[in-house]
Parts: C-alpha cells; structure tokens; sequence
C-alpha cells in the first residue's frame, strides 16, 4: 500500500511538490500523468527515500518513509525510465545480484523462473545485459520485482521509449503483478497505455494532483480531454 | 550483500579487457624483472664468490713477509648479498660492493654498479621492487578509478539505492573485489620468489620470515592505494575526473614526494663534499701521532712515555719492538679520527632518514620504501652496518700485524719477516647483517607511519561516505 499525507518538496522557494495525497491500496495501479515537471518523480523519488521532504508523510504498507528508509526498501521495487543493468553480466546474473543485495539470495533455476514469469525468452536469461534491448531490461526490473515479491512498484515513466508490442507486453505484466495484489504507481505520460492497465489515474500540474478518476469510468476521449483542459491545453481539448 | 558484491565486482572485473590485459601487463613485468634480477644477481653473486676465495687466497699465500708490508699489501671486505636483495635492489646500485682494508686509511666501499654502467642506465632498471612500489599501485588505480563513478554514469546507482543496499557493506564488498586479486597475486609471486630463493646456491641465509614481513608491508601500501583510489571514486562523479585524481595521488605519492623529500633532506642535512671530508681527516691527523714518523711530536712523547713505563733507558731495551708499537698507537689514532668523521656522516644520515621519515606523512610511498629495502638488507643503514664491520675488522687486522711485528722483532728490525702460516691466523672478514627483530626496531616509525596511512585511509572510505 502506498499512502502519501501532504506530501510537500520545495528547492528553496519553488514549490515541487504541493501537500499531495495519495492513496494506492494492495491490487490497485495508480498511473500518475503529467507534463515534465508535474512533480511525477519527485513523488517517486520521496517514496523511494531518495529525498527528503519538506513538510508531509510518505508510507509505503503503512511504515513511513522517512523513520524507516530501510525497512520500506524491503516492501518495494522500482523501475526508473531507463532501467540499467551490469551490461557485462547476464539477465541471471543481474538478477541474482540486485536480488541478492536485497537479502533474498535464489537458486538459478527460481531466478530463471522469474525471468520466464517477466516474459524474457529463455535464450536471453544467460546473454549479457549489454545485448538487451530496453524492452527485455524493464522485464527484468519485472523479475526483480518479483523475486523480491514486493508489495509496492514505483515506476517512473518505463514505457517511454518502447514499440507498441513490448509496451503492451509490459502493461500486461503490471496488470498481472496487479492481480496478485501489489500496490503500483506508475509515472507516465503514456494516456493511452494508462487508460488500458490503470484502476486510477491521477493528472498532475505544478507540484499539485489535479484531478483523479477511477479507469473503467472513464474513457479514452475524456481522459485526453480532462488532461489537456488540465494543461491549459484548451485549443485542443475539443 | 558484501558476498554478492565481491562476487559481482569479481565478475566484472574478469570479464573486462582491460583489466586482462593490465593483469597480464603486470604479471609478465613481475616474471621478467625477477627473471633478469635472478640473472643479474647469480652473476654477481659467483663473481663475489669467486673473487672473496681469490682475495683469501691472495692473502694467506703471500708467504714470508713483513707484517707491516702485509698492512700496506691489504685485503678487500666483500658486501656479501642477500636473497631479499633480489626483491628489492635498494641503494645496492650506488653503495659499491667491497672495500679495500689497508694500513692507516679508512675507504669506502667501491665497484658500484651504477658507476659501471652506461648514461642508458638512466633511464633505470625493471627491477621486482619498481614492479611492486610504481605499478601494482598504478594497476589498482585502474582496478578501482571507476569502482562508484560508473554505477552513477551507468544508472545502477538508482537501483542499487532502491534496494535499501548498506553504503559501507557495498564498500567493502568493492574493496574485497579490488583487494583480493591484489592479494592473491602478490601472495603467489611472494610463495614462487620463496621457493626460488630457498633454492639458490650460495645466496646467503633466506628467511621466510623476513619475506613473510616484506609481504605484509606490500600487502599494507597496497590496501592504503585501494582505500585512497575508492574514496576518490566515491566521492566524483564523473570516471574521468576520477581516474585523473587517482592519477595524480599516484604522481604525488610515488614520484613527486620522494623526490622532493630527497631534495629537502639533502638540503637540510647536506653531507661534506668529498675534499671536505678529505681536508677535515687530514687536519686531525696532523695533530695526532704519525706511526711511521719517530720524530713527530706526538711519537716522542709516547717514546718517552713508554721508556718511563718500562723503566728503561733506550727503545732497544724494550721487549717488544717500538717501532711496530709507534705504529699500533698511530693506527689506532687514525681510526678514532675516521671513527669520529665517519660519526658525523651518520650523524646527518640519520637526520635525513628523521627528515624522511616525517615526509613520510605526505607519502605512503616512502614507509613501504624503507622498510622493503631495510627487509631486504639493501639500505643505506645495513650499508652503513656493512661499512663499520669493515673498519672493524680492518683495526683488527692492523693490530694482528702490528702486534705480530712488535712481539716476533726488536726495535729498528725493519727485515723481520713473518713466516707464511701468519696469514691464515687472521680470519677472514665476515659479515651478518642485521637480524630482522633488529631491522623491524629501527624502523619502528616507518612501521607506525604505514599503519597511520592504513588506518586514515581506512577512515576516509568508511567514515566520511555514508552516502552515494
């Protein structure tokens, strides 16, 4: 569960970050739209721990973030937007690396079973990372997740950059983790991909959560509509 | 975490070219610099062998002869090698290799290697101990520059971070990554040159103990190369400004420092020219007895003083022959003179060596130095041990003469001549160096500067980088 209680970031005197609220239960997955400094990743980023904020509380499966940096780690998986890997070590190998610094050291045989759960061919799970494509990486920031078996996913913007195919494959894979009841949020500017794999969509302006909705009682037209009257985009929201 | 780490960082590692290839680099270096100094050195070593039994042979077949001649004819002192000096050569170069002992002067030692070879020499040799003090540190530079930077340039930082991962675990587990193969290595190149030295003919005493000694030194300059190269990366973010900096507390620590130490001590402390020194003995030895001289001052005082002694009116009455006692007396004046000059030659030596030893906090370079040539018994100090053993044994041998010429002739018998058996009633010149317990005393403070390093350095990883 990832729960935000007026979360608030300011650099000096701007303003990132406005007493933002969020409330994203276990199976649900929250998209969060925004133009480029909605204040997206810095939500992510607070999260995450990576920053402090100025005023306000972030919790992740209600511990929160910053009295208990370490502990929340454990509950959460993230996938930045360009999801980078050792190039000179393989899929596997990564994985048992990244999950093993976790304290979750696994068989090769489990890591490979995730990595068949995240939808990477078997033929890439002993290649090296340098011979993947952006697609196959954020599969392994799936099969991290999994392997973790984290009850949050924070994603910053990881469909950005992939062809309609893996990003379709890579909906469904979050649709899945979904379905087993973790929590997601996912940054993106992506309406389209929001709308077919959201339960939540948030849109973001200035550091402020503008508007929310509920997925399936939305459609595509009026959620292209609402973000672009949100963005004073007026002209074209007809 | 530090397991997966280390592990992680090993494969790595062994899976970059580079790092093959400057591994290689180094390895052969290390098999070719022992290979010629084991060349060198077996050379030397025969041509010592051969030319002790010779100057010995010299010496006891010089048949029947007036001892004093014998004193004139002199012997040379050989500076015997050791095995350790195959690892580190030290000052050995320039110290020369044997002193020749006569009557009524001190010299130094001669037949330098340095002095035979040619300008190409220069541009200096590729020798075991340029191998383990300039470039295993520069391969660690190599090893380690980009040890942090490039988890920030490749984004695994990002999610090494959201994995909640331990700073200083994740720092060990890179320390461990870049230490052990440093380790290893070195302790296999130590254990084959411990094999290949117990095995050497004729290459004196080899002790483990002092290799085992000599391999902890190194092993602690190479942990205080690995924690600066780390904390350097730790603390930049970009891998070329961090191989730059590494770069340059290399040149610092390996090139500039000593050198400049060496200017300033020598500055500091600067040793007599060598016509000062020359000028200042010959000086002193104008006021003090001539032995060859029984109308100097000197010498008619101690013939009167003698005479009184043994109550008797003329040095004829004597029972010992004066003449060669004059001369005992003139020798044993003459090394109190060269005893005390050579006593103010130390005297600045050891200031240097303090002066050193303080710079030695700018450098990690020069502890590991000193205390790898003083292991290896080539430095300046075992030379100088060398050096008095000699000037020892030569008052010991000029009293053997002069007494055998005393006891065995009258006063003004000049054609007394010593029969052949004499000479091999002196024994011949021998020399142990420093025992290692003796070696570790005297440079107790290279010890304690090199552990300082370690632990600052230690400090400045773990202490000072509580986030990436």
């Amino acid at each position: 569960m990832i729960t935000t209680d007026n979360l608030t970031k300011k650099y000096g005197e701007t303003l990132v970050l406005d007493n933002l609220n969020l409330n994203i239960k276990a199976g649900h997955i929250y998209c969060l739209l925004g133009a480029n400094g909605a204040g997206k990743t810095t939500t992510i980023n607070l999260l995450l721990g990576f920053i402090k904020p100025t005023s306000g509380s972030a919790f992740i499966n209600g511990l929160a973030v910053s009295e208990n940096p370490k502990m929340t780690k454990k509950h959460l998986a993230y996938i930045p937007e360009n999801l980078m890997l050792y190039p000179n070590l393989s899929a596997v190998e990564n994985l048992h690396y990244f999950s093993g610094i976790g304290g979750n050291n696994l068989e090769k045989a489990q890591l490979e079973a995730y990595l068949e759960e995240a939808g990477l061919q078997a033929s890439a799970y002993h290649q090296r990372i340098s011979t993947f494509s952006k697609g196959m990486r954020q599969k392994v920031g799936i099969a991290l997740a999994l392997a973790k078996n984290a009850g949050v996913l924070l994603l910053d913007e990881p469909t950005s950059g992939l062809d309609p195919k893996a990003s379709n494959e890579f909906g469904l894979l979050l649709q899945k983790l979904g379905n087993k009841g973790v929590a997601i949020l996912m940054a993106t500017h992506d309406l389209f991909r929001a709308k077919e794999i959201a339960t939540h969509i948030g849109i973001m302006k200035n550091g402020q959560l503008k508007q929310e909705f509920v997925a399936d009682k939305i459609t595509l037209a009026e959620l292209e509509h609402a973000y672009l009257q949100t963005m004073d985009y007026k002209e074209l929201a007809v | 975490m530090i397991q997966n780490t280390f592990k992680k960082e090993l494969k790595e590692l062994s899976r970059d070219g580079r790092v093959r290839i400057s591994f290689l680099l180094v390895i052969l270096l290390m098999a070719v610099a022992t290979w010629i100094s084991k060349n060198q050195y077996s050379a030397t070593n025969e041509q010592y062998k051969e030319a002790e039994t010779a100057e010995r042979h010299i010496w006891e077949g010089q048949g029947e002869k007036n001892p004093h001649s014998a004193a004139h004819y002199g012997t040379y002192a050989f500076k015997p090698k050791y095995p350790l000096s195959l690892i580190d050569h030290g000052v050995d170069k320039f110290t020369g290799t044997s002193i020749f002992l006569e009557a009524h002067k001190r010299n130094e030692a001669q037949f330098s290697k340095a002095a035979d070879q040619t300008g190409l020499a220069r541009f200096g040799d590729l020798t075991p101990d340029f191998v383990l003090l300039f470039i295993l540190p520069l391969l660690i530079v190599f090893l380690g520059y980009n040890a942090f930077t490039k988890e920030r340039e490749m984004g695994t930082l990002v999610l090494l971070k959201s994995q909640g991962t331990s700073v200083w675990k994740l720092i060990l587990g890179k320390w461990l990554a870049i230490f052990a193969p440093v380790f290893i290595s070195l302790f296999l190149l130590f254990v084959v040159a411990g094999i290949v030295l117990s095995n050497l003919k004729d290459f004196g005493i080899f002790s483990w103990e002092s290799l085992g000694v000599l391999f902890l030194v190194y092993i602690g300059y190479y942990i205080i190369f690995i924690n600066l190269v780390l904390f350097i990366s730790s603390k930049v973010k970009k891998s070329g400004i961090s191989l730059v900096l590494s770069l340059s507390a290399w040149i610092l620590a390996c090139l500039a420092v000593p050198k400049a130490a060496s200017n300033i001590a020598e500055s500091q402390y600067p040793y007599p020219t060598r016509q000062e020194f020359a000028a200042s003995i010959n000086k002193d030895q104008k006021n003090g007895i001539d032995g060859h001289d029984p109308w100097n001052k000197q010498a008619k005082l101690l013939e009167n003083k003698v005479l009184k002694e043994h109550n008797v009116d003329s040095l004829e009455q004597l029972p010992f022959n004066f003449d060669a006692y004059r001369m005992q007396k003139g020798e044993e004046h003459t090394a109190e003179i060269y005893f005390k000059h050579y006593n103010h030659l130390k005297t600045q030596f050891e200031q240097q060596s303090s002066l050193y030893r303080n710079l030695a906090v700018l450098s990690p370079f020069l502890p590991a130095r000193f205390m790898s040539m003083a292991i290896a018994n080539t430095d300046y100090a075992t030379h100088w041990d060398f050096a008095d053993a000699a000037e020892i044994y030569r008052v010991e041998l000029q009293a053997f003469l002069n007494g055998n010429f005393a006891e065995n002739s009258t006063y003004g018998e000049w054609s007394y001549r010593a029969d052949e058996s004499t000479w091999k009633n002196m024994p011949a010149f021998e020399y142990d160096p420093p025992e290692l317990s003796e070696t570790l005393g005297r440079n107790t403070s290279n010890l304690v500067v090199l552990m300082v390093w370690i632990l600052v350095s230690f400090s400045l990883l773990f202490f000072t980088t509580k986030k990436l």
